[in-house]
C-alpha cells in the first residue's frame, strides 16, 4: 500500500510541475535516459505499419540504436499510457527520461519527461491530461480532469454495467 | 585490380549490405508463432510492477482504468506468461480498446501470433476462442484495489 501511495503522490507531482526526475519505488527501479525513434510497436513485430504510427491507436515503442525495442507502460499521469507523450515524435529520434523496473523476471519502462533529439525542448509526459479535457470539454486544472479514471465516459459505462468487481455486484 | 574489378567488388559489397538489410527486416517480421492462450485478461503496468494487488475482482476497476488510459492490456497466461496484447480480433487498436475494456479481468482463450523482443511477450490476438467472463474471486481477500473503494 506504501508503493501505491508513494507512485500515486509522485505521479500528481510530475503532472503538476516538478523538474527533477524522481523515484516511484518500484521494484529494481533504475532511473535511465536514453536516446530512440518512437516506432509502432505493432509495425515493429508485424510488418503491419498504418500511418503516423495508428494515429494514437496503437502502443508505441522506443527503438534503441541497438535494435532494443523498449515499450513505455506509463505516462507521469495516474493509470495513464504513454501513446499520448509520444505520437507526435513518431518515425522521429527522441531522448526519453524515466525509469526501468524490472520484475517478474520482465523490465518495463515509465516516461517521466521526453524532447526531440538531439536538443528539442524538455516536456513533461503528462500530456494526457489536458487531451483528455479537451476531448471531454473540461478544464484541465479541474478536479474531473485530475481524477479522469473516475469521470471518463467509457470507464462509466463498463462500471455502471457490470460494477467495480466486474460482476455485476 | 583493374577498374572493372574494383566496380566488380563494388558491386559485390552493395549486393552483400542490401541483402543483410533484407534478412534482418525478415528476420524481425518472422519470428511469430502460432499460439492459443489461456489466461487472465490484466493490466500489465500493475501486474509487471506489483505496485499493488493486481488480479481478479479486487483489481477489476483499477484494470477497466488502466485499459481506458492507454496502459497496455495483456494476458497473463495460465503457466505465468505475461503477453502484451498488440491487436484484438483483427482490430489494431491497442489503445483504450472498448472490447478489451469489456474483457478486462475475464479468463479467457485466445488464438493469434505470439512475439518475442527483448524480453517481453507480444501477442496479436486474431481470434477470441472462449470467455469464461471473470473466475478470479480476489475481492474478500484483497479489497479493492488501490483506494479501497
Amino acid at each position: 500500500m506504501k508503493r501505491i501511495v508513494v507512485v500515486i503522490i509522485m505521479s500528481a507531482a510530475w503532472a503538476s510541475g516538478a523538474l527533477a526526475a524522481e523515484s516511484w519505488g518500484l521494484p529494481e527501479e533504475e532511473k535511465t535516459r536514453f536516446e530512440a525513434t518512437v516506432v509502432d510497436a505493432q509495425c515493429e513485430l508485424t510488418g503491419d505499419c498504418p500511418d503516423r504510427c495508428g494515429g494514437g491507436e496503437r502502443q508505441l515503442g522506443l527503438l534503441t540504436g541497438e535494435g532494443k525495442l523498449i515499450l513505455p507502460l506509463k505516462n507521469v499521469v495516474p493509470f495513464a499510457g504513454a501513446t499520448d507523450e509520444l505520437l507526435e515524435f513518431c518515425g522521429k529520434n527522441v531522448i526519453a527520461d524515466g525509469l526501468f523496473s524490472t520484475n517478474r523476471g520482465v523490465t518495463v519502462f515509465a516516461l517521466q519527461f521526453v524532447r526531440e533529439a538531439p536538443d528539442g525542448k524538455w516536456r513533461r509526459a503528462n500530456r494526457f491530461t489536458n487531451q483528455w479535457a479537451e476531448a471531454n470539454g473540461v478544464d484541465p486544472k479541474s478536479k474531473t480532469a485530475q481524477q479522469w479514471f473516475r469521470h471518463d465516459p467509457a470507464v462509466v459505462k463498463v462500471i455502471e454495467r457490470d460494477g467495480k468487481l466486474g460482476t455485476g455486484k | 585490380m583493374n577498374r572493372y574489378g574494383i566496380l566488380a567488388a563494388l558491386l559485390a559489397a552493395t549486393l552483400w549490405t542490401v541483402s543483410l538489410s533484407g534478412a534482418h527486416a525478415d528476420a524481425r517480421h518472422a519470428s511469430a508463432k502460432t499460439v492459443k492462450i489461456t489466461g487472465e485478461i490484466i493490466d500489465s503496468w500493475c501486474y509487471l510492477t506489483e505496485i499493488m494487488y493486481p488480479l481478479g475482482t479486487a483489481h477489476h476497476q483499477c484494470a477497466v482504468w488502466c485499459a481506458a488510459g492507454g496502459v497496455p492490456v495483456g494476458i497473463l497466461s495460465d503457466d505465468g506468461t505475461p503477453y502484451i496484447l498488440l491487436s484484438f480480433q483483427g482490430d489494431g487498436q491497442s489503445v483504450a480498446n472498448p472490447a478489451l475494456l469489456d474483457l478486462q479481468t475475464h479468463h479467457v482463450v485466445l488464438e493469434g501470433q505470439s512475439f518475442e523482443r527483448d524480453g517481453m511477450h507480444y501477442l496479436v490476438a486474431d481470434r477470441l476462442v472462449e470467455d469464461h467472463g471473470i473466475t478470479n474471486m480476489t475481492y474478500e481477500d484483497y479489497g479493492i484495489q488501490p483506494f479501497g473503494e
